[in-house]
């Protein structure tokens, strides 16, 4: 069975990418969980710990907004909702930004406050299976648990949040970053307080906390964006999305057109076209003509599936100037 | 395409980075510790080797703490003398309120303090505490004893707690 997002039938390829993200957030999801029963167990009093515990429940947020997100985006447009449910995947795009924000500042606040109040970690000693040893070794341990799978399932999901156009997918990637590397970060903290260096953990945790920050804003910033109906970017956000270009550019290709202008804005998966287009003096925007434009877009790409073509005299009062 | 490589490129540099940092700590650890992993950030079990002195509090708590004459004695203080017996030093012992030694250990002029205290005590935030060493119950309910430590001095912590496995249940 093919998936769909709304009205529009995903192609084989992108079908199976569908899957498979889905199948990866729910192995996220219940790989989380053991994090957090595992990190909560072996939670002693080093701060990295006790945030790498809140920074664990936090990255459930993503993973569930995902599964969410894509169960409400499936459905067909209904008469209440004419657009269909695409916006979904930015509602979930923007609590995963808030999550992977909040665990930034979290973090933050945290380290550098127990750096200010120059907090020595009492680390001592546990007793697992009759055997009695230093619980930085434990505490490691974990964090070689926590950590390892979040690195491997983050970098299978940017391949997929690219094809699927899917920007829940792009931010949850972006919070398995941030666990593995507070991970990393509180092996190297455990580390240093084992050597006396009782700084050392939180400064770890202070510099992977800032790299969280960094990308919370950053996630927050384009879901926002995206929701005030921002110009299509890519995936990452990184730049404009080429389609937002080629479809003009194949507009004015017709023999009839003489300019297009369009705005084009992301649905979440799916980007809503309308182009308007100024036909030539002589040429008549007839209704096959008009179909034959709609169809030529839609040919550029799957996302452009919801167009509308407009023809208008003159294209000043229309959409700002691209070029300009 | 070309920024998705450069953060790629910059993940792996943080991992290697961190990898690095990883062998550097292990390495260094080993060579400047040795047989002290963890170590005590202010040295204090080294101290204490070398001033063949401990710095004990004692706050009196019926059954666990007494003070005789200004002399603490009880269960508390016989375990914290064999502890120092254990590592060949004497005690020098300070009587006090609980709130007076945890202010001393704070300050880094005691370092440890016993007095009766259970794992439920609310000076967590303030000083370390050792494993539970005891269980009794009383009234139905089980006390788990603890010793109190200078925050983070965890050399000292796990020596006090592997002896206290041994010998925690003296009478």
């Amino acid at each position: 069975m093919t998936a769909r997002f709304g009205n529009t039938e995903l192609a084989a390829k992108e079908s199976a990418a569908f899957t498979k993200a889905v199948r990866l957030e729910v192995v996220t999801f219940a790989f989380m969980v053991t994090a957090v029963l595992a990190v909560m167990l072996a939670m002693g009093s080093s701060q990295a710990m006790k945030a790498a515990w809140i920074e664990d429940m936090l990255a459930l947020i993503p993973p569930a907004a995902f599964l969410v997100g894509a169960r409400r985006a499936r459905k067909r447009p209904t008469p209440g909702h004419p657009y269909g449910f695409h916006r979904s995947v930015a509602v979930g795009h923007l609590v995963s930004a808030v999550a992977l924000l909040t665990m930034g500042l979290f973090l933050v606040e945290d380290s550098a406050m127990s750096l200010l109040r120059a907090e020595h970690p009492p680390i001592g000693t546990v007793q697992l299976f009759g055997q009695t040893f230093w619980a930085g070794w434990l505490m490691i341990a974990v964090m070689v648990y926590t950590g390892v799978p979040p690195f491997f399932l983050g970098r299978m999901k940017l391949p997929l949040a690219e094809q699927l156009h899917d920007k829940v997918l792009y931010a949850d990637a972006d919070m398995q970053k941030a666990d593995w590397m507070t991970a990393a970060g509180t092996i190297v903290g455990v580390l240093f307080i084992g050597m006396g260096w009782w700084w050392g953990d939180a400064a770890a945790a202070l510099l992977i906390a800032a790299s969280i920050l960094r990308d919370g804003a950053r996630n927050l910033r384009f879901a926002t964006s995206g929701l005030m109906d921002e110009r299509a970017r890519t995936y990452d956000d990184k730049q404009p999305h080429p389609l937002t270009q080629r479809v003009d550019e194949r507009l004015r290709q017709l023999p009839w057109v003489t300019d297009s202008r369009s705005r084009i804005r992301d649905q979440g998966h799916v980007f809503h076209v309308e182009a308007f287009v100024c036909p030539a003096p002589d040429e008549e925007p007839t209704l096959d003509r008009l179909e034959e434009a709609v169809a030529a877009v839609r040919e550029l790409d799957w996302k452009l599936d919801d167009v509308v073509v407009m023809p208008v005299r003159d294209l000043s009062d229309t959409v700002p100037d691209p070029t300009a | 395409m070309r920024h998705r490589a450069r953060g790629t490129l910059r993940v792996r540099r943080t991992s290697r980075r961190v990898a690095a940092a990883c062998v550097l700590a292990l390495v260094t650890g080993c060579d400047l510790s040795g047989p002290t992993f963890p170590a005590d950030p202010d040295g204090t079990l080294e101290r204490v080797r070398a001033d063949q002195v401990l710095r004990a509090g004692a706050a009196p708590n019926p059954g666990w703490v007494e003070v005789d004459d200004g002399r603490p004695t009880g269960r508390e203080v016989r375990l914290v003398e064999e502890y120092a017996e254990s590592l060949d030093v004497e005690v020098q012992w300070t009587v006090g309120t609980e709130e007076h030694l945890v202010g001393l250990l704070e300050e880094g002029r005691l370092d440890l303090a016993v007095g009766g205290l259970t794992d439920q005590n609310p000076w967590v935030e303030k000083v370390a505490l050792t494993r539970p060493y005891v269980e009794v119950t009383v009234g139905g309910t089980t006390e788990a004893h603890v010793v109190m430590l200078r925050m983070g001095e965890n050399a000292l912590l796990t020596s006090l707690e592997r002896w206290l496995d041994e010998h925690g249940e003296l009478p």
